[in-house]
């Protein structure tokens, strides 16, 4: 039965109270444990389309008459147009129309990044859109950039108020602490920079619009689209069957659309909009630099009394403040905790969500500092978590739907044991250790998403929803929760995905909602297909007919399922949990660092697909060894005007940076969360891998490594501090040995 | 106008000097397997093979390898490979893979049984964003099964 | 534009307003990013050499030959396997490895610095990182060919289509009269390399990735019937040999001083390896 209720809609950690019509989830959860289809390894679905070349991503659609779009940008950090004519780009061949500011709102004269769109050709080939654009007669005027966080801060340069989250009192907290410590924690801006560029064809359709887009939200693009063009939502279809990656990135149309959208209309032409890579590396979003100011004061048995945090996202030109300050409050039972956190509003690229939006940063810096705490204790850091656990979502007392984080700590044991042979093989020049770090992050997902099922005469289905999969393998999860329920083989479902006008409303791929939004969603489809055929059987006479011989008798009729996701546990926290634990090696004269393994034990309540997860976790850690390690956006720290626009210094990891990665997963449903209790895993495993390589290198060498990412010459700088350290000391103040 | 083979067939490309064959591959011949996802001879995505050798179409001329034998993913999607990659979920959003079956064929063309070290030095200028190397390292090693 | 097929010498080296494309990994990327400009293109693939025969090498031999052949020192096939990645060792050609520009972000993105004709050098007053140590008073930017420091600490002898020269003279600091950083004359080809025995060699390289990045110090030691030469990679506006005075000598930017540190470290490693 449909229901209208107000409920909190979380994603990445953003919440909103929402009114949403949900369905009775009536189905109860399947038993524990690997079943027939979901829960065994399942190959891509749409592997070899992809593999074959044959996939059609938006950078491989060619519409007819399609025209190609060049944008003219601010070369400037802060800079104003003084004066502007695009006759000059008009008059040039294969050109058909050209936008300025104000043609279209995200076409701006006021430029607060070096990126900002001020202008934008069509033209028949991308070489003479280029040509157009270098045409345009324009003169901008410069102003000063703002480029330093703490600096924005104190001038009040800042994108909403600074939000304060307080718990007991910290003062007290930390007049009760035997123990405190105390550190500045920086981390830099880090690219999403997925393989497809931001891309959109836009075409008119009579009085509909077409979008072909690489996006991780159908039906976001629709409604935002639908309203800028003031458009009916139902003339705005929104296309994207395959996309080459996001990472958060791609939640939004984006400037591209709008502005394919507008050239589209002018010119009668389908129109496409793609950024090139150094486009993508200015005005594509990013993850903001922090400046993390942090406390902990503990009890001699480590028991936390206080955490403070004073936080500063460098949040750039726009976007939102991410939670930073999350793992402080969640992690542990600490009944004293005050965070700050300050956006500072800056002449650099906006910022967008990325992979876990604050949590990475914010863990980085909580559990390197939890680290030097337990050495400063001599307790073990893994034992110092275990004594501050929570059971209870600590900053407000609601019960967790599931956790079993306990579990994940135990089952890490083994990998963290490790350490005594690991740290025995170092040299005098390389030294070797082990770090761990905890993981708590979202990933509940939540209503509304739908899917239908359809099930033909010849025992074959087809799940029909409007999502799309990013990459992360969320089209053959839906297919195994669509066989299981109904009992056919996997290879009888087909899954249709990625148009808005061939099926209904899907959740965004972004805050590891897909699968847990979206697989309810068609586990009720499928079920209710399922009934229907029963019921079918049932007046056959024969209630134990097979499916294949129920539907035998539809000759050209189709059983029709629809589901929807039911609401999330009312008054509960969904939240997954983890911990990774890092080896790496450390050679003290040249500052390289080598991160030889991370094992990685997550808790997302029931796995649907071990084989994908295993990806979804090796994709996460292999990001955060590049976060960690070798990615940085740099500024010119004159002008703001950004330096690394390439691969060449922009540097991703590669296959030979890539550690030995061994995972796990509890894979235990949980229990209060719809009727799969599976959880997100897009985010999770990236989370705690830079505190957990951090505090390795801690482990090795004694070093407190306090910035990301850990280049040769912060690891060198760090090593020389805790030589200097341990030269006053006059005795080595070594990590906890224990 | 410069005559390439491509997969078997024979193309006369009709494009200016300047033009990459990455270009051409896509926009003149529509064989949109190549992708290209840097434009400047970094990322590996456009991967094709010239007279049998992994060069980067997006940064190769088209009119200086007049003459030459270009395979790309389309005249590969037979090749065990291709199998190995799926098996072995060596893929997540696909956008980096056809560029990254191009160089694991001409790998184990030369060396059927690579070890670790060797998949490692020979794929390293294949990135994928989306951090599928420990399964495509597999997908090389596995390759045959 | 045009693109013209030199099938000689004569042909390459007479042609006049053109630009000279052998494997096209470095031009190419500079003719589409604005850098460089020319009517014509000449490959003058036909026209260069390629192949090692014993002690010369073509200077149109592939970095993925050298890195491949047992018959060249240790430190070249060593510098050219940990050069770039290997689609572009499969194509780029010794003599485009030497002759490729600095990666400094600046001069890439066409700021108008002192290597472009300007006024000024952004890296030495803004982010300079990755830049020199060494001869960085007008330029701060850092050689970054792998191959070039090997082959200098190998005393290498170029031929070209005009002269004979030891390598370290086809590079000059480039200075506020003349912002070259290389001696060629325009039309003037790299025909090949020749390499003198030497008893033994390394090369040495730290960079920020495992693969497919620029030294931020390459060290190529070599070990020679008279001498022992070190030369650096990443650490000069041109491939840098090691003197007496060795790193003392070195003038780090506020931002390099970590690059001398990781040199030292890496000069004593070449060194005792050549001894062990």
């Amino acid at each position: 039965m449909a229901r209208l209720i107000r409920t909190e809609k979380e994603v990445e950690g953003r919440y909103e109270e929402v009114w949403i019509v949900v369905e009775e989830d009536a189905l109860e959860q399947w038993p524990d444990g690997p079943l027939r289809v979901v829960g065994r390894p399942a190959t891509r679905a749409d592997g070899p389309v992809r593999a074959r070349g044959e996939a059609t991503y938006t950078a491989d659609l060619r519409l007819n008459g399609m025209l190609h779009t060049a944008v003219l940008r601010s070369p400037h950090a802060h800079a104003r147009v003084a004066r502007i004519d695009l006759a000059p780009a008009l008059a040039l061949p294969g050109v058909h129309a050209a936008i300025g500011p104000g043609d279209v709102d995200v076409l701006v004269a006021e430029c607060g990044f070096e990126g900002a769109p001020v202008a934008a050709v069509c033209a028949d080939t991308l070489a003479q859109a280029r040509a157009a654009v270098a045409a345009i007669d324009v003169e901008f005027t410069e102003l000063e950039p703002l480029l330093d966080p703490d600096e924005a801060v104190a001038r009040g340069a800042l994108l909403g108020e600074p939000r304060i989250r307080t718990r007991g009192d910290v003062e007290r907290g930390l007049a009760e602490a035997d123990v405190v410590c105390s550190g500045e924690f920086r981390t830099s801006p880090v690219l999403h920079n997925s393989m497809e560029t931001h891309q959109t064809v836009v075409q008119w359709v009579g009085d509909s619009v077409d979008v072909y887009i690489s996006t991780q939200f159908i039906w976001g693009v629709r409604e935002s689209v639908a309203e800028k063009l003031g458009l009916p939502q139902d003339k705005v279809r929104v296309v994207c069957e395959y996309m080459g990656g996001g990472f958060g990135a791609k939640n939004s149309p984006d400037d591209q659309t709008f502005i394919a959208a507008e050239l589209a209309k002018r010119t009668g032409r389908p129109v496409k909009c793609a950024l090139t890579r150094r486009e993508e590396h200015l005005a594509a979003g990013h993850r903001n630099p922090t400046i993390q100011r942090l406390t902990v004061g503990a009890k001699q048995d480590g028991t936390l009394t206080a955490l403070v945090g004073e936080y500063v996202n460098a949040v750039g030109w726009g976007g939102w403040s991410s939670p930073v300050e999350g793992p402080m409050h969640l992690l542990y039972t600490c009944p004293n905790v005050r965070s700050t956190t300050h956006a500072a509003k800056l002449n650099s690229p906006p910022m967008k969500a990325f992979r876990a939006p604050g949590f990475v940063e914010g863990t980085f810096g909580l559990e390197a500092l939890l680290d030097e705490l337990a050495s400063k204790l001599g307790i073990d850091p893994l034992e110092l978590r275990r004594r501050n656990h929570t059971e209870q979502d600590p900053s407000d007392d609601r019960q967790f739907s599931g956790k079993n984080l306990l579990e994940c700590y135990r089952r890490a044991e083994p990998h963290w044991e490790r350490r005594h042979e690991v740290r025995a093989r170092s040299t005098d020049v390389v030294k070797r250790g082990v770090g761990m770090a905890s993981q708590i992050w979202y990933g509940g997902g939540g209503p509304p998403s739908y899917a239908w099922v359809r099930v033909g005469s010849d025992g074959r289905a087809t799940v029909v929803t409007a999502m799309q999969d990013i990459g992360t393998g969320t089209k053959t999860a839906m297919a195994q929760i669509a066989a299981e329920e109904l009992g056919v083989p996997l290879e009888h479902v087909t899954v249709t995905v990625g148009d808005s006008s061939r099926g209904p409303y899907a959740s965004i791929s972004a805050g590891s909602s897909t699968t847990p939004s979206m697989g309810p969603a068609v586990r009720a489809a499928a079920a209710d297909a399922r009934r229907q055929i029963e019921e079918i059987a049932e007046q056959r006479g024969d209630p134990g007919m097979p499916l294949a011989e129920v539907v035998a008798l539809l000759e050209d009729g189709q059983i029709l399922g629809k589901g929807a996701r039911g609401p999330n546990p009312a008054g509960m926290q969904v939240l997954t949990f983890g911990v990774q634990v890092a080896e790496v090696a450390v050679d003290v004269e040249t500052g390289e660092i080598w991160v030889d393994r991370v094992a990685a034990v997550h808790d997302v309540g029931r796995v649907i697909n071990p084989l994908g997860a295993a990806s979804q976790i090796e994709g996460g850690i292999i990001q955060g060894v590049g976060h960690t390690l070798s990615e940085e956006r740099l500024q010119d720290p004159h002008t703001g005007r950004i330096l690394t626009t390439s691969f060449e210094s922009y540097r991703l990891p590669t296959i030979a940076d890539v550690p030995e990665i061994v995972s796990e997963l509890v894979d235990v449903p949980d229990r209060h969360l719809t009727n799969l209790g599976s959880k997100g895993l897009g985010e999770p495993p990236i989370v705690p891998t830079a505190a957990a390589i951090a505090n390795a290198i801690r482990d090795a060498t004694g070093a407190d490594v306090r910035r990301l990412p850990i280049g040769r010459e912060e690891m060198l700088r760090a090593l020389r501090e805790a030589e200097q350290r341990q030269h006053e000391s006059g005795r080595r103040e070594a990590p906890a040995r224990v | 106008m410069p005559e390439l083979d491509v997969n078997g067939h024979r193309y006369a490309v009709d494009a200016p000097v300047g033009t990459t064959l990455a270009e051409a591959l896509r926009d003149e011949l529509t064989l949109t397997g190549t992708k290209i996802a840097c434009g400047e001879g970094q990322c590996g995505a456009c991967t094709v093979l010239v007279d049998g050798t992994p060069v980067l179409s997006c940064i190769t001329l088209v009119h200086s390898v007049e003459g030459a034998t270009v395979t790309t993913i389309e005249g590969l999607r037979d090749h065990a490979m291709v199998d190995a990659f799926v098996r072995a979920d060596a893929l997540q959003c696909g956008f980096c893979t056809p560029g990254q079956i191009v160089s694991a064929v001409a790998l184990v063309e030369r060396n059927p049984s690579p070890s670790s070290e060797e998949i490692r030095h020979a794929m390293a200028g294949n990135l994928c964003r989306c951090g599928a190397y420990p399964k495509i390292e597999e997908a090389i090693r596995s390759w045959r099964d | 534009m045009k693109l013209r097929r030199a099938s000689s010498v004569a042909e390459a080296a007479s042609a006049s307003n053109s630009l000279l494309l052998a494997g096209g990994t470095e031009v190419v990327p500079l003719l589409r990013a604005g850098i460089l400009e020319a009517d014509e293109l000449v490959d003058v693939r036909a026209a260069v050499p390629r192949g090692i025969d014993g002690p010369t090498i073509g200077a149109g031999t592939t970095l993925a030959e050298l890195e491949a052949s047992d018959q060249v020192p240790d430190a070249l096939r060593e510098a050219c396997r940990l050069a770039a990645s290997p689609q572009l060792r499969n194509t780029g050609t010794l003599a485009g490895n030497l002759l490729q520009s600095t990666r400094c972000w600046y001069w890439r993105l066409k700021w108008p610095c002192r290597l472009h004709g300007g006024d000024e050098c952004f890296a030495r007053d803004g982010e300079h990182r990755e830049h020199a140590v060494f001869a960085n008073d007008f330029c701060g930017s850092a050689h970054p060919s792998d191959v070039a420091a090997a082959l200098l600490a190998l005393d290498a002898t170029l031929a070209t289509s005009r002269r004979t020269l030891p390598l370290g003279e086809l590079y000059r600091v480039p200075t506020a009269d003349d912002r070259r950083t290389t001696t060629l004359e325009p039309g003037e080809l790299l025909l090949s390399v020749e390499l003198p025995a030497v008893e033994r060699s390394v090369y040495l390289k730290a960079m920020e990735r495992k693969r497919w990045a620029f030294p931020l110090v390459g060290v190529a030691a070599s070990r020679g019937k008279e001498s022992t030469r070190v030369a650096l990679a990443g650490v000069a506006p041109v491939p840098w040999l090691l003197d007496e005075r060795g790193l003392e000598a070195a003038t780090p930017l506020p931002g390099t001083a970590y690059k001398v540190e990781i040199a030292t470290a890496l000069v004593r490693r070449a060194r005792a390896q050549l001894d062990a």
